[in-house]
């Protein structure tokens, strides 16, 4: 199975409609363990069987016509690459095609997983909830120290790499609230000093209440 | 003699035909009555592909929060489905299709026409003009990989949302009226013309009607990153239309760069 896909795969470009509609359904084969691709997989039964025939029928077609096709260099490194892509994120991408928006609808949480991880490899975000209270050092541009940032989370806005907390405190009698990218490459450190018990997802009632709520040495 | 006026009348209106399917129209007229025909080009060949949705991109050079739109591409990719030649067809063009789909969705005509450039059953078919065609072939494929690299700056076009019928303030940003101090036009138009002179309302006057819905193009929009392994293309900045919109996506046409010259 694989390697009729591979042969399709391989013989490039000009090959028979149905070949080239299915040639994303091997991975299917491959599928693994999420609830998306067990989808896919109750599906594809019917598919897979279509690929087998029509695979094994045309493979003697596609390939002598590979000869003489003027593929570029482009579309072969292009089908290896497919095959030897991860095919975690090729069973997730093509599902069967009467669901065509949950095929892209997966892209953007992918990608953003992506992203958190490799944010995640340069510095531990710990587990932050409103309430606590935190200390954070960020790099600055055109300063050689890093900035520190104290003061209590007020709000969290969870939006995948994009995850904001908003954090308070008095500083110079002034309140001031800044929001912070978790996940930005600019802020190199998250600690939690402590925690304080709330009961709110949003503390924005502290915004009303006397200062040294908001004061954190 | 009636064929010669016929002619020197289609090529005095060829300026004046804006898309490019007529401009062939006018080529054949031109002919016999020798007027430049004036036609837009692409800066280049592009791509069609699908709006995927939007996010947030760190700059890893400055470390910024980028918005951006992730673009994705349906199976069956962007594949040449005929060239289009001076000799042939009047005009340079590039056609390209996309979107792969069962043989049962086309209609035998569609069929055959991209079984004649060996090309899958694909959905949408949209062309490129261009000054130069020849490095293109029928069955070729075209891999956005190769066209784009990150940094490029594009023309993304597509439909818009459709906003149905709406009032000057949103469809043409006319401001409002007062809201109080005894004002009684809050959201009106106002003024629609002057008096006596010249006593009508002038063609193209801004007012309520349909917004959205249509072709728009938005330029010089910058590639951020390109995922081989995804397949997928970030584009900085929001386009035209809702998640699993079609786009067509093409390199930026600027002046001084790379508008070809006529």
């Amino acid at each position: 199975m694989a390697s009729a896909a591979a042969t399709a795969a391989v013989s490039g470009v000009v090959l028979p409609h149905s070949l080239l509609s299915h040639r994303s359904s091997p991975p299917h084969i491959v599928a693994l363990a999420s609830s998306f691709r067990r989808l896919s997989l109750c599906a594809s039964p019917r598919r897979t069987t279509h690929l087998v025939a029509r695979a094994d029928a045309s493979a003697e077609a596609g390939e002598p016509e590979a000869e003489a096709e003027p593929v570029s260099a482009s579309a072969d490194a292009e089908a290896g690459e497919a095959e030897g892509a991860v095919a975690v994120a090729e069973a997730e991408e093509q599902p069967p095609p009467s669901k065509l928006k949950v095929k892209f609808g997966e892209i953007i949480g992918i990608l953003n997983k992506q992203f958190i991880e490799e944010a995640e490899k340069v510095k531990t975000v710990p587990d932050l909830r409103p309430g606590d209270i935190i200390e954070l050092r960020m790099q600055r541009p055109n300063k050689r120290r890093l900035s520190l940032f104290k003061g209590i989370i007020i709000a969290k806005h969870k939006a995948g790499v994009h995850t904001t907390i908003r954090v308070r405190r008095i500083i110079a009698g002034v309140g001031v609230e800044i929001t912070f990218p978790v996940y930005s490459p600019r802020i190199k450190e998250i600690t939690v000093i402590r925690h304080k018990k709330v009961r709110r997802a949003k503390l924005y009632y502290l915004k009303h209440k006397l200062p040294r709520f908001s004061t954190f040495k | 003699m009636a064929m010669a006026a016929v002619g020197i009348a289609g090529g005095a209106l060829a300026p004046l035909l804006a898309p490019r399917r007529r401009g062939a129209v006018s080529f054949r007229r031109a002919a016999s009555a020798a007027v430049v025909v004036r036609a837009s080009y692409e800066a280049g060949v592009g791509v069609m592909a699908t709006k995927v949705g939007m996010m947030t991109y760190f700059d890893p050079a400055t470390g910024k929060p980028v918005p951006v739109t992730v673009v994705g591409f349906r199976d069956g990719g962007n594949v040449v489905t005929q060239v289009k030649t001076a000799a042939t067809d009047g005009y340079d063009a590039v056609q390209v299709g996309y979107h792969g789909v069962r043989e049962e969705k086309l209609t035998r005509p569609e069929l055959g026409h991209l079984g004649k450039a060996g090309a899958p059953p694909l959905r949408h078919l949209q062309e490129f003009r261009l000054t130069a065609v020849d490095a293109f072939e029928p069955g070729q494929e075209l891999d956005f990989a190769e066209l784009f690299k990150e940094g490029d700056l594009v023309d993304v076009s597509g439909n818009s949302i459709g906003k149905g019928f709406q009032g000057g303030i949103k469809r043409h940003n006319f401001k409002r009226g007062l809201m109080t101090h005894g004002s009684k036009s809050h959201r009106q138009l106002g003024s629609i013309g002057a008096g006596t002179t010249p006593g009508r309302v002038y063609k193209g006057k801004k007012m309520p009607g349909r917004m959205g819905g249509t072709n728009t193009k938005i330029r010089k929009l910058k590639i951020v990153k390109i995922d081989n392994d995804l397949r997928v293309l970030m584009i900085k900045g929001a386009v035209p239309g809702k998640p699993g919109n079609l786009l067509r996506i093409a390199p930026a046409k600027i002046v001084g760069k790379n508008i070809p010259k006529n």
